[in-house]
């Protein structure tokens, strides 16, 4: 019986994983363990986490978003655009914020009202932004032309060498999982991916339960974005390319299930702060930057093997 | 005996299917009826029109004698009517007492789950209206035999008052054993003054336990006896006759 409640953590895997990166890159790099560098691994983990936390309650819902990357790009991208003609910053943030949220409604609309995949209506809206955006911008980076003192609060230093985004990243996992472990909402989220038929059944409204994690999934896509935007002061229109994978690996290695249903907010925590060691950790052992993709790649296989086999220990 | 349930000439068809070719059915008071019929007879489309799962496309429903017209299972279940689905009842990957719950969870004023509380009463309604003793409300439902998980919906509906309680093919892939436990529950809950439809393909299952059974086939209702007019052999022969007779 202990045994079993041992295995019925859901980080487990992911607590595991990051405890042997942690040795590994600590042995391998005297560096590694300084506050320097695990703040900076904890800046990346936050700008990729805030992302990954509303992937993360659509996953549980049963529905994919593939358009994170793209939304990570456009909407700095318009609110770069906007700032420097000269709209107050504020609203220019806000604007784009909307703008979001409309792609977040859209996903779901087209989802929920067609019966198509939402891998496949994701992966739709996630070319089809990322070309409004190379349309755009010609293919060139759009600088922000003056300084800004409201971006700070998305992307600047808090107190030494923590910067806001991890904040908001604390923020939005400790919000997001009070919601999903303590709220109806969160219980309905479970049931929804879990086994819809079952929660039509009982009556509870998936639609608006998916609407609703599609627009959290998109408008934290578009925070995270601001905060990378806010420290760089700079958007490229490849911004972003790749990271919904790393996001959905983000969960996956937090344990939560791509069939829906099981996951959890802590898990993808732990997730988004390993795929950031493994960034940083791989920069410092002086291994070239294109073995970060395969590394991941590996953790993630390995992840959802270690994933399955705790699942059918706690679900059969 | 006063009608809980009537519904009266309810057509549905889906694309060139038609399910229900303009079927009544009634339920009284604190009754059990057997729906019965071979599989794809138009059972499972009926109840599901009856708690608003599907839309009837002709037909009235009256339940407690007022007009009604669930839009969705949420409104049936607000009004008293809960069913359990052969595959549909719980979510596998839930802990019990969040399955036990689901949709009617109870909450703080905040609005925040009153965890505690209800992972007490699960444990303790389980055991004493169902008698299944858990080591604890955080189990998954995945852990509970077949009959177990019947029983936690059975439980569930009687937990929250429900004045119909609906089971479709409670019993279809149970043990004898557990199958005995199901129509055990089923005749407590008739106790409580709850009706309860209970629709399989199995006259056995239902014949001891029914007061009355409605026979269904190919979307019409063949029959509808008392269960002491009939026997189960006369039973299987009707539903027998009509799947040979109208091809
Ligand atoms: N959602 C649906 N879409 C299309 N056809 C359906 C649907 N539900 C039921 N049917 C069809 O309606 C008929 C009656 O099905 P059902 O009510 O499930 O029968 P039973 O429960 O008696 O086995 C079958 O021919 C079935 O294929
Ligand atoms: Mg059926």
């Amino acid at each position: 019986m202990k045994k079993k409640r041992f295995f019925m953590i859901k980080e487990l895997g992911a607590i595991i994983g990051t405890v042997v990166f942690l040795i590994f890159f600590s042995i391998m790099n005297r560096n590694f363990l300084t506050v320097e560098n695990l703040m900076s691994t904890l800046t990346m983990a936050s700008e990729l986490g805030i992302m990954a936390v509303g992937i993360t309650l659509l996953m549980i819902s049963g529905e994919f978003d593939l358009s994170v990357g793209s939304v990570f790009a456009i909407v700095p991208m318009i609110s770069a655009i906007s700032i420097n003609s000269n709209m107050n910053p504020i609203l220019a943030v806000s604007l784009s914020l909307l703008v979001a949220i409309g792609i977040g409604i859209m996903n779901g609309v087209i989802t929920i009202f067609t019966g198509i995949p939402s891998f496949i209506t994701t992966l739709g809206t996630m070319m089809f932004w990322r070309g409004i955006i190379l349309a755009v911008t010609g293919g060139f980076s759009i600088m922000l032309e003056k300084k800004v003192g409201f971006l700070n609060l998305f992307g600047g230093l808090i107190v030494g060498e923590i910067r806001f985004s991890t904040v908001w990243f604390m923020l939005f996992a400790i919000l997001f999982g009070i919601i999903l472990e303590r709220t109806r909402f969160g219980n309905w989220c479970f049931a929804t991916g879990g086994n819809l038929g079952a929660s039509i059944a009982l009556g509870i409204p998936v639609k608006s339960v998916k609407m609703t994690n599609f627009i959290v999934s998109s408008l934290l896509a578009g925070i995270s974005g601001i905060t990378t935007f806010a420290r760089f002061k700079v958007v490229d229109p490849t911004f972003g390319q790749g990271m919904e994978l790393e996001a959905i690996a983000s969960a996956v290695i937090g344990g939560t299930l791509l069939s829906g249903g099981y996951g959890s907010i802590l898990g993808t925590f732990i997730g988004a702060f390993m795929i950031g060691m493994v960034q940083s950790g791989l920069v410092l052992i002086g291994a070239p930057a294109y073995w970060y993709r395969a590394f991941v790649g590996v953790i993630l296989v390995i992840a959802a093997i270690i994933n399955s086999w705790i699942r059918k220990r706690v679900a059969g | 005996m006063k009608d809980l349930v009537l519904m009266k000439g309810i057509k549905k068809s889906f694309g060139k299917v038609q399910a229900l070719k303009g079927v009544d059915f009634r339920v009284g008071e604190s009754e059990i009826v057997g729906l019965l019929g071979d599989n794809g007879a138009g059972k499972s489309t009926l109840i599901k029109i009856l708690v608003g799962y599907h839309q009837p496309d002709e037909g009235e429903i009256y339940f407690k004698g007022e007009r009604v017209n669930f839009r969705s299972p949420w409104d049936a279940r607000a009004a008293g009517i809960e069913t359990v689905y052969q595959d549909l009842a719980l979510v596998n990957l839930m802990p019990i007492w969040r399955n036990f719950f689901l949709g009617r969870e109870l909450r703080t004023s905040l609005g925040f789950l009153k965890v505690r509380e209800m992972k007490k009463i699960t444990l303790e309604f389980l055991k004493k209206e169902v008698g299944i003793t858990l080591r604890s409300a955080d189990e998954t439902v995945a852990f509970l035999s077949g009959g177990e998980r019947q029983a936690v919906a059975i439980a569930r509906a009687i937990y929250f008052g429900a004045s119909l309680l609906i089971l479709d093919e409670p019993t279809a892939a149970l043990s004898v054993g557990e199958t005995r436990m199901i129509l055990n529950h089923i005749l407590e809950a008739k106790k409580k003054g709850i009706a309860v439809v209970f629709i399989t393909h199995n006259i056995y299952h239902v014949y001891e336990v029914a007061d009355r059974l409605v026979l269904l086939e190919k979307g019409e209702k063949i029959g509808d006896y008392m269960k002491d007019e009939i026997t189960p052999e006369k039973v299987m022969d009707i539903i027998a006759a009509a799947a040979l007779g109208k091809p």
